[in-house]
């Protein structure tokens, strides 16, 4: 079968690998859509995947086959993968504390992925996709648990006022699981004008392109001088994790939703002056249902997101160098690998 | 003169460039900074004034009202900025313990203390008028 394979830095390749098998307790699903990751993209650039790993994690399918002892899943059944499914053994598994379990099975990225014609997952990551939710919008839901996730464990409460850094795929789904929860008002950072447009389209009260606007005081005039009450950072570049410590309002809450892979050197005399808090999260694991209906209800909108679809030959050509591509108008990319396979209802 | 007025703000810029001291400390300096002055209602302050200017190799060249993008934007409440000009608190003192909230590269800020107190001792030197209540701290100038 055809798959989008890591060789090294910047070398992903569309590749022909053997069929994987479904062990105990695993099914097999061909995949439906899978989309590019940011941190895909951030493995692209620094190698933090390894050699040989198929990638892709953000993905829809339909089971193929199960492996033995499955019972409560068949063939046909369309799913989602949750990608962070913990081990159930470890010490912080043991203490209820999942998203600290240390040895999350991660689907392309501890483990072969879905941006491949098949792979395999464990049956305790599976959710079912509700009839009305095609592939499509599937591959969105695991982006969507993230910030849905985010926001969940931030301490953003109704009437709060927040501030998103960065305008991608997270930024965007964040922003609306703000004002879902109840953001007074939602201000977005972000530079790219395609991104900029999308976040105003989606609910954004403003969008600041800090290169053109000086963001201090335009959030100053939003926030009666006090700033916003939680800042989501949802982008790899630096420069905005320095900024949000002396944006947010006192004993306000930065969430770090971004992977930024160098280090930050950031003011932490103003984070005990500030009386802030620092926070952040990785995967979406315990709102995955809560994201499917969400997409299901129509409460977040997951298909504006979607910039472009390029076949599994195109991966890397058409799909990471596009991605790498300053000001190329891609929000997310969807890699299509068999489609709706199913009718869309 | 009103602080942070136009008026104001080209009489800091001409004093500060006639200042050798000054000049002396801000030689090569390039930054931009942004000053915001928060309302305080309570005490007859009701507009946020946002002013601006740079430096060029050390001397104050733009001076403008308003909000543009800037190396450093420095804000606190309109009190905390009589505070400074009166005296009764240290620019740099307002700096470290965050009185004036900073964004912008900080330790670069803290870098040119010698030249942001001899800038605040220029600015006393100008006749001020402040607003609402601190009208009563009003500078003579000399
Ligand atoms: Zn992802
Ligand atoms: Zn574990």
């Amino acid at each position: 079968m055809k798959a989008v394979v890591v060789r090294g830095i910047q070398q992903f390749e569309v590749a022909d690998v053997p069929m994987p098998e479904p062990a105990a307790g695993e099914v097999l699903i061909r995949v439906g859509y899978c989309g590019i990751c940011g941190s895909d993209m951030e493995a692209y650039h620094t190698g933090m995947y390894a050699p040989g790993l198929i990638v892709g994690h953000e993905f829809a399918g339909v089971i193929a086959q199960v492996g033995p002892d499955v019972a409560d899943w068949r063939p046909g059944d369309r799913v989602v993968v949750n990608d962070a499914v913990p081990c159930g053994e470890c010490r912080p598994c043991r203490d209820g504390r999942l998203d600290a379990c240390e040895s999350l099975y991660m689907i392309g990225v501890t483990h072969d992925g879905a941006m491949a014609e098949y792979c395999v997952a464990p049956v305790r990551g599976l959710h079912r996709l509700p009839d009305g939710v095609g592939l499509r919008r599937g591959a969105l839901v695991e982006p969507l648990s993230v910030a849905l996730h985010g926001v969940h464990r931030s301490r953003l409460k109704p009437g709060d006022r927040a501030l998103v850094m960065g305008a991608g795929p997270i930024g965007l789904l964040t922003l609306q699981c703000a004002l879902v929860a109840g953001a007074r008002m939602v201000a977005v950072t972000e530079v790219d004008p395609t991104r900029a447009a999308l976040a105003q389209k989606l609910g954004a009260a403003v969008v600041l392109d800090p290169t053109r606007d000086n963001v201090v005081v335009n959030l100053s005039a939003l926030t009666d001088g006090q700033g916003p009450d939680v800042i989501y950072v949802c982008t790899g570049a630096p420069q905005p994790y320095r900024d949000a410590i002396s944006l947010v309002r006192k004993g306000g809450q930065i969430f770090v939703l971004g992977l930024c892979v160098e280090p930050v050197e950031a003011d932490f005399m103003s984070v005990a002056m500030g009386d802030l808090c620092i926070e952040g999260s990785l995967a979406g694991r315990a709102q995955f249902a809560a994201a499917i209906d969400f997409v299901a209800q129509g409460r977040v909108d997951v298909e504006s997101l979607i910039t472009h679809e390029i076949a599994l030959d195109d991966a890397v050509e058409k799909g990471f160098k596009l991605l790498d591509t300053p000001n190329s108008g891609a929000v997310k990319v969807l890699v299509r690998i068999g489609g709706e396979l199913t009718a869309d209802r | 003169m009103k602080l942070a007025s136009l008026e104001y703000l080209e009489e800091v810029k001409k004093r500060s460039n006639a200042d050798p001291q000054y000049l002396e400390l801000a030689k090569g300096n390039n930054e931009s900074y942004t000053l915001v002055l928060e309302p305080e209602p309570a005490q007859g302050v009701h507009e946020r004034i946002v002013i601006g200017f740079n430096n060029v190799d050390g001397k104050m060249n733009e001076v403008w009202i308003g909000e543009r993008p800037t190396l450093f934007t420095l804000s606190a409440p309109y009190g905390v900025w009589v505070d400074i000009l009166r005296g009764k608190m240290g620019a740099t003192k307002a700096i470290t313990m965050r009185k004036l909230k900073t964004q912008g590269p900080f330790l670069q800020l803290l870098q040119g203390a010698n030249r942001i107190i001899r800038w605040v001792e220029i600015l006393t030197t100008i006749p001020t008028e402040f607003e609402g209540n601190y009208a009563q701290y009003n500078l003579p100038g000399k």
